[in-house]
């Protein structure tokens, strides 16, 4: 019996000007999806402020202000709200993949009792909605002291990114072939050896993953970083709601150019190391 | 620990059962964790003291540009007099109660505490504010003001800004329909008519920004009691009677007839006015800045004119809501200076018109409010006069789950908007789920 090919489909011809078109039109609008709120935002905070609600809505300013921007970088409260934010996150990305690197580890390459329920606790943990924790998080806190310490913010952002760094960081480490970690065994290698001479090194791309996504959920939370942080420690998002956004009215101008400044660093750090990101992230995937 | 390789995770049985162990264990750490102190019993214990101290002092105000410069004066003015130092605590507005609650129940905060008048019942539930009956006699509050601090009989708080929630209507586009600054109409048939006027003006005007957005939605409630319902009957929610049921078909119908709009809640509302989009919108004196600051209309404040809320018929008296800022003085550390600063904050007459000069809302004391600055002021004067001074508090405030009351009524007067459910059925729903949330 004959064996039957597949009939081949016919192959989309990038030169063909349909496609062309197609192609640059699916490009125009998904940019537009993603850059518009940007846009909008660098617009509003280049509008006066008794025009930004002007009708109908105006996608270029009538008249461009710096006003927003002048009041922004003089008000220094808002560079210790940064700097705040720059110290939370930052070391609530360390601390995530240093702890993450050794679970996630545990978790690919040995085998005890419990590992298999200890990595679903860990998920689970994840699966709580968050504002549930806060109550019990701040009567811990507050009974140790921590309240209104850097230490606060670190442990219970890093509570949060835990679960998904050790899942990320496990799931590269399968991609690790056991014979590598075998022949270092047999060349008398020890355990720690292993682990920090030639699983991390190889292990690189996932571990910037998992502590940026450990940075932005630092810098992005609002409602921890209020409720835990006190006033002198309060981090960007509660620092910004609260210098712009009052009873009656929002100072939208200036609400959007903090926004976008602040907004600065974290984008800054995705375009360098976006390329880790993207292998970390996929890493474990596929098999093989 | 042996390094076997596993292969692809899969829950089993076993592992299930091991997952569930480690959970139980979590909890019972998390049930042995230390908690804070009981609440103090109420009284006014707390507010002798040898002498002036240090205290803390919360407000979402103290961190607002257009605010903050008169909550500083007040603080340094205090803290000269007393040479004591005062720590302030802010949070936003939105987020204000919630932690404020946290903070208190925790045990972190003590002193003097900036709060809505709406937040009393729930704030003294918690049994640890102070009776400041004593510190509010002889200084001039009036007695509108005192009640509106007031819960269940107790003075929980000195009144600090007392007004209302009522109606602020453009007196240029309402004189395009005929209807002179004085001559609002006076009922609701007479206010429909005006609205529809306002309509057939065309441009797009909505009449009357209602608030029809689920966030804001209480506001049906004193359209509500307009049309005679009580709210709360003692302990007993009344909505899904026969005049709720009115005033949720009536507000309905205006909804169909395009004279309020979809998805408007206070900030919408304070935009379309500001831009000469809206005719007449729900606010209190506060929203006067916000409007003012953000019209293209240089002279929208001469144009702002107060209205009082139209009756069901002639003879009923003007239904509008009260709204204020007071000062509460939460028990412990500091607590009898706090009292003193929350008298000196409310009711020294310089302080006050001190404050009133940069937030222009209005004071508490008989003597701030008949003072040239205050009287002269033509927007204050009228607003009083004709909203404030039949203003009420919300009777669902009397208990302490007030705020998800308001939300299951406001969910179902929304379901009613857009046309999925009929205003009987959904205000009998409200009714229930109302009254077991206060049960």
């Amino acid at each position: 019996m004959k064996e039957r090919t597949p009939r081949k489909a016919p192959a989309l011809r990038a030169d063909r000007p349909g496609v062309r078109v197609a192609a640059w039109a699916s490009v125009i609008v998904c940019g537009g999806f993603g850059l518009l709120p940007v846009y909008w935002l660098l617009a509003t905070s280049l509008t006066p402020r008794d025009q930004v609600f002007s009708y109908p809505p105006r996608l270029f300013p009538s008249e461009v202000s710096f006003e927003a921007y002048a009041s922004l970088f003089s008000n220094s409260q808002l560079f210790t709200y940064m700097q705040n934010s720059i110290i939370v996150s930052v070391v609530t990305a360390v601390l995530s993949v240093i702890v993450s690197a050794y679970m996630g580890y545990s978790f690919s390459k040995f085998r005890y009792t419990g590992r298999r329920a200890l990595m679903y606790f860990v998920l689970a943990s994840q699966m709580f909605p968050q504002a549930l924790l806060l109550v019990t998080l701040y009567t811990v806190f507050s009974a140790y002291g921590l309240l209104n310490t850097y230490t606060a913010l670190v442990l219970s952002f890093t509570t949060f990114t835990l679960p998904l760094c050790v899942w990320m960081l496990k799931g590269f480490f399968d991609t690790i072939p056991n014979e590598l970690i075998e022949a270092a065994l047999m060349d008398g290698a020890s355990r720690l050896r292993i682990i920090h001479s030639i699983v991390l090194p190889l292990s690189a791309p996932g571990m910037v993953a998992a502590g940026l996504f450990a940075f932005v959920r630092g810098w992005n939370d609002f409602i921890f970083a209020l409720t835990l942080a006190g006033p002198d420690k309060q981090t960007l998002p509660p620092g910004l709601v609260n210098t712009y956004v009052g009873e009656a009215a929002t100072a939208w101008p200036e609400l959007m150019a903090a926004s976008l400044v602040v907004s600065l660093p974290v984008a800054l750090a995705f375009i360098l190391l976006q390329r880790f990101l993207v292998s970390g992230m996929t890493a474990g995937a596929v098999k093989g | 620990m042996s390094a076997n390789f596993p292969t692809r995770p899969s829950l089993t049985r076993r592992g299930a059962l091991q997952l569930f162990g480690l959970g139980a264990a979590a909890t019972a750490l998390g049930g042995c964790m230390p908690t804070s102190g009981g609440a103090s019993p109420q009284g006014s214990a707390g507010l002798s003291g040898a002498g002036p101290t240090d205290f803390k002092f919360a407000s979402w105000s103290l961190t607002e540009a257009a605010a903050a410069p008169a909550l500083e004066q007040i603080i340094d003015g205090y803290e000269a007099k007393q040479g004591v130092k005062v720590a302030p605590t802010s949070f936003p507005y939105n987020e204000y109660i919630n932690q404020l609650t946290l903070q208190i129940k925790g045990g972190q905060f003590t002193g003097a505490a900036h709060v809505d008048v709406a937040w009393l019942g729930s704030l003294a539930a918690m049994g640890k504010l102070q009776d400041l009956s004593s510190l509010a006699e002889g200084r001039g509050y009036t007695d509108a003001a005192l009640a509106a601090a007031r819960f269940d009989g107790v003075q929980y708080a000195l009144p600090w800004t007392i007004g209302a929630i009522g109606l602020v209507s453009n007196a240029e586009m309402l004189q395009k329909v005929g209807v002179a600054p004085d001559g609002f109409p006076t009922t609701i048939d007479g206010f429909e008519k005006t609205l529809k006027d306002l309509k057939a003006l065309g441009g797009g005007i909505i009449p009357y920004a209602a608030s029809t957005k689920a966030a804001q939605l209480k506001d049906v409630l004193i359209w509500m009691q307009t049309f005679g319902s009580p709210l709360v009957d003692g302990d007993t929610v009344t909505i899904g009677d026969d005049a709720s049921v009115e005033a949720v078909t009536w507000y309905k119908s205006l909804y169909d007839q395009g004279l309020i709009s979809p998805d408007v809640d206070r900030f919408d509302a304070r935009s379309l006015f500001s831009q000469g989009r809206a005719a007449i919108y729900d606010d209190a004196p506060v929203g006067r800045n916000a409007v003012t600051k953000e019209s293209p209309d240089a002279n929208l404040a001469s144009k702002l004119n107060p209205v009082a809320r139209p009756v069901l018929k002639q003879g009923d008296k003007p239904r509008a809501l009260v709204w204020g800022g007071a000062i509460a003085v939460v028990d412990g550390d500091g607590a009898a200076t706090a009292g003193d600063f929350a008298q000196f904050a409310t009711s020294d007459l310089d302080t006050v018109l001190g404050d009133y000069a940069v937030r222009g809302l209005p004071p508490a004391t008989a003597e701030a409010l008949e003072s040239d600055k205050v009287a002269s002021d033509a927007f204050g004067s009228l607003f009083s006069e004709r909203i404030t001074a039949t203003a009420t508090t919300n009777p669902l405030w009397a208990f302490t789950s007030y705020s998800q009351v308001e939300s299951e009524i406001a969910n179902r007067v929304q379901a009613v908007l857009v046309g999925s459910a009929k205003p009987a059925d959904a205000m009998k729903a409200a009714g229930e789920a109302a009254q077991k949330l206060v049960r």
